[in-house]
């Protein structure tokens, strides 16, 4: 008997990609979703700093809007900017 | 009109002359051109005294002559009229002869038919004295005929009249002209006609009395004159004095007093009639105008309630309520209620032919009372069930309505009804081994209840409602399965290979689904195994219509609100994103020309992972082509979006393999486990379980169901040494050149489509710990609003905020976990309050 695979239906799921698994502000899953959504997904992306930390984008920019005068990142104090 | 010339001096003839006035007056029918010509004759006729034949002139007539002319009364009464017969007998009584001569004499020369006077008057002389209002009108009509005879004979007897020439033209029907001329003479009263008459009406109201028989024409005749001189004096005397009472009520008072009053008359009367109505009832046929008359009788004498509505009500009362105790004994419901039916149509009948209207209500009530009321629950309970199993619409109809007439009988059926909705419910619902068909069964039973509302109740909306929480209350006898089984059965609809219904037919099922969906309490059931069936639905490809799915989820939408959906909704949004990923990606393959490894098409759907049912990620080792093929997907992917990976799902994967066997190429459809185990036989002959394993890299459980499929199903693809159903260590497995099939295309990844066991039980494990999680969460909620509650308030508040049934006892253990966990502490003074932990 000789088999041969003629077409191929695969299913992934897809993760983010980051070194933590929760998100530095909420402490929620990085690949679940903030306190603010209700659904993981794209609807609640993440967001990555130059520092490479990674958070929800709905917490950074939460934090981000509390802070007045410069935008650190929250888990190190350095500088915040987004990691284009 | 008789000619006035008449009348005056002849009380007999003027009283003739009247009563044939009368009668004409009131049969009109008959002799037409004659009255015409006699009223001609009247209001030309000159003596004063012949005016007053006018019904207005009264007065000036009774002043002229002793005895004026009389105005008989249109409405002659039996018993009135039994006097004037008497009279009227009585007067002739003693020359019957003569007058009889006299009589033919006159027809002679009027040249009337004495026959057909004789006949008219034998006809109508059937009838008794106490004669019924049908008599009084053959009299009547016969009385035109004799009366015109007598007067003429009085008139010729009395009187030389010119008159009489020109009466003698006035045959009934003839329409001559006629020549009125006057008296010549004044009629002359003889000397002592009062007391003559007077005599002569005494010795006929004896005669009367004594119940002479006498021939009938001569009644009619003297009966006629009796009435003129009564009735007259009636008009015109009693009128003036308003103490005394007219002719007809003081006979009415007579005939009360002297006869009916007497308890034995009385007492006989009414057994008979009671009598009578009772062999009626009894299926006899009675003479029913007789009652009638009689029954009218008793209202005009005013003692129809007193001595007569009661025993017969009583009567009623008593044969009915013994009739209802036996037939209720004896017969079936539906023939029972049937015969109540009748019965009530029967009195209503009688009502309308022969009792007095103000029986009605009574009489009704009472047959209602003994036939129906007493019984309403017997009636119930005995044969309700039947009804509604056997599905007997009208016998259904037919109960409810004589349900309605009797107080306080829809309250009974409705009851009867919720009880009969639950239990039957109930079977349907309790019995595991009725799983099957528990759906199926219970929206027929919804179709036929619905049915029966509408018919037979008239969509009464009490007993809507009252089957809507029965309904409620015997589906969620049982938790949880009811949800399971409901959406399994909407997977089976959903499915493709349904070919059983029609797009409108799906949605109709649909919607009397979502109806039974309404009333079970623990949704989230529902929710888990149909996302389940749904992500298999779709990942498989085995749905039946995008448009129905799409439907479906709408309603759903619809009756839980959106949260409930919109993981349903995610689902059906990845599907979308994954194709057009795949359309991009097979572009970007022919645009770079890259040889995919093997020619697999490959397509790849893209799970979020919070919409899809969880799935445990396996590692399989697969063959170098797909791992090949999988990295350039991959690349592509993360090229579209960074910051992402990609994990694979093998237990979903699924493959179409083209094989070769002794019998021709086949296609197979496959599961990516069975590919891998498939494709190993590519390179050898005979694997051993241990061999495949290794090989393959498949987790231990899932390998043997993937041999299983293969070698042990419908579809033999391997052949297992040692042969058996089920895949022990140490088996052996070739594949099978020899194998047959008569289609090109197989499936033999069905395994993949079957829930198993553990499948199921590991969903509602799930379920059942999110509804823990959710009852920690209600509890810590309500008690950091409230920092501090009773037992008691916390249970009902916990229940009003959760969406699903919880027992008492899971949530006394649910409060001892958090108060473990130190979320929560009872209070020292009061063991039954409990304080929130900041």
């Amino acid at each position: 008997m000789k088999v041969k695979i003629k077409c191929w239906n695969g299913m992934a799921t897809w993760l983010w990609v980051a070194n933590d698994k929760n998100c530095g502000i909420c402490r929620m899953a990085l690949n679940g979703c903030g306190p603010d959504c209700k659904m993981p997904g794209d609807n609640c992306l993440l967001v990555w700093g130059q520092c490479s930390h990674c958070f929800h984008m709905h917490c950074i920019l939460k934090w981000l809007n509390t802070q007045q005068v410069q935008q650190h990142c929250p888990m190190r104090r350095q500088e915040w900017k987004f990691k284009e | 009109m008789f000619p006035t010339g008449f009348s005056s001096p002849n009380p007999s003839a003027a009283a003739a002359a009247q009563e044939v006035r009368s009668a004409t007056d009131g049969n009109t029918s008959t002799t037409p051109p004659t009255s015409a010509k006699k009223r001609k004759l009247n209001s030309s006729s000159s003596s004063g005294s012949n005016s007053s034949n006018e019904r207005e002139d009264f007065d000036s007539t009774s002043s002229s002559s002793s005895t004026p002319p009389l105005q008989p009364r249109d409405s002659a009464s039996p018993s009135t009229s039994s006097f004037c017969l008497g009279v009227s007998v009585a007067t002739s009584s003693h020359v019957p002869i003569q007058k009889k001569l006299r009589f033919e004499d006159t027809l002679e020369f009027v040249g009337f038919d004495a026959k057909m006077a004789e006949e008219s008057s034998s006809s109508s002389s059937s009838s008794s004295p106490t004669a019924a209002t049908s008599q009084q009108q053959q009299l009547k009509n016969k009385s035109i005929l004799i009366s015109s005879v007598a007067s003429v004979h009085h008139a010729n007897g009395l009187a030389k009249s010119t008159t009489v020439s020109s009466f003698a033209n006035s045959k009934p029907g003839s329409a001559k002209k006629l020549v009125i001329k006057n008296f010549k003479d004044k009629p002359k009263l003889p000397e002592n006609y009062t007391d003559e008459t007077w005599q002569k009406l005494k010795e006929a109201v004896e005669a009367i009395q004594n119940s002479t028989s006498i021939k009938y024409n001569l009644e009619e005749l003297y009966q006629i004159m009796i009435r003129s001189i009564f009735l007259f004096l009636d008009r015109t005397y009693v009128l003036q004095n308003s103490m005394l009472p007219s002719i007809w009520d003081m006979g009415l008072e007579l005939f009360r007093a002297h006869i009916i009053s007497d308890q034995k008359v009385q007492n006989k009367t009414i057994d008979g009639i009671l009598l009578l109505i009772e062999r009626e009832r009894n299926g006899e046929a009675i003479d029913r105008s007789l009652l009638r008359s009689l029954l009218s009788m008793l209202s005009d004498l005013q003692i129809y309630q007193d001595s007569f509505e009661q025993r017969f009500l009583e009567e009623t009362n008593r044969l009915y309520a013994a009739e209802g105790q036996k037939l209720m004994q004896e017969r079936e419901v539906p023939e029972y209620l049937h015969h109540v039916n009748k019965r009530l149509e029967e009195e209503a009948d009688r009502l309308i032919t022969y009792l007095d209207q103000t029986t009605q209500k009574s009489l009704i009530a009472t047959v209602e009372k003994q036939l129906l009321g007493e019984h309403l629950t017997a009636i119930l309970q005995k044969g309700l069930n039947n009804l509604l199993d056997e599905n007997r619409i009208q016998d259904l109809s037919l109960l409810y309505q004589l349900f309605s007439r009797v107080r306080g009988g829809v309250q009974v059926l409705l009851q009867q009804w919720i009880e009969y909705i639950k239990a039957f419910g109930s079977t349907i619902v309790i019995n595991p081994e009725k799983d099957k068909t528990m759906v199926q069964e219970l929206l027929d039973f919804k179709d036929k209840v619905d049915h029966i509302i509408d018919i037979c109740f008239l969509k009464n909306e009490k007993f809507i409602n009252a089957m809507k929480e029965a309904f409620e209350t015997f589906i969620n006898k049982r938790p949880n399965k009811p949800a399971e089984l409901i959406a399994k059965y909407v997977d089976s609809k959903l499915r493709a290979g349904n070919k059983e219904a029609t797009d409108e037919e799906l949605e109709k099922m649909l919607d009397k689904i979502m109806i039974i969906f309404r009333f079970i309490y623990g949704k989230d059931v529902f929710e888990a195994f149909y996302k389940k069936d749904l992500a298999k639905r779709l990942l498989v490809g085995k749905s039946a219509s995008v448009d129905a799915e799409k439907s479906m989820l709408s309603k759903l939408k619809h009756e839980c609100g959106a949260a409930f959906t919109s993981k349903l909704e995610g689902m059906f949004k990845d599907m979308e994103l994954s194709k057009d990923i795949m359309i991009q990606f097979k572009q970007v393959k022919y645009m770079q020309n890259q040889n995919v490894p093997g020619n697999i098409e490959l397509t790849v759907n893209i799970l979020t992972m919070g919409y899809w049912p969880t799935y445990v990620p396996m590692e399989v080792h697969l063959p170098p082509e797909m791992v090949k093929l999988q990295e350039i997907f991959k690349t592509f992917y993360l090229g579209k979006h960074s910051g992402r990976k990609l994990q694979w799902q093998s237990t979903l994967g699924h493959c179409v393999l083209k094989a070769e066997f002794k019998e021709g190429k086949k296609e197979l459809q496959v599961s990516l486990f069975q590919t891998l185990v498939l494709l190993m036989f590519n390179e050898g002959e005979e694997f051993s379980l241990e061999e495949i394993k290794q090989a393959t890299g498949i987790e231990d459980g899932e390998l043997r169901r993937t041999l299983q499929s293969l070698a042990c199903g419908k579809a033999r693809v391997l052949a297992k040494n040692p042969k058996g159903k089920d895949i022990e260590d140490g088996d052996k497995f070739i594949c099978n050149d020899d194998f047959k099939h008569k289609l090109f295309r197989i499936k033999i990844n069905q395994i993949q489509m079957k829930e198993t066991v553990e499948e199921q039980a590991s969903t509602t494990e799930r379920v059942f710990q999110d509804r823990q999680y959710q009852i920690d969460a209600a509890i810590v909620r309500i008690m950091k609003m409230r920092k501090t509650l009773s037992h008691n308030l916390l249970v009902s508040e916990v229940y009003n905020q959760l969406k699903f049934p919880v027992k008492p006892a899971d949530l006394k253990k649910r409060i001892e976990s958090l108060i473990d966990r130190d979320y929560m502490e009872r209070d020292k003074e009061n063991p039954n309050q409990y304080n929130y932990i900041a």
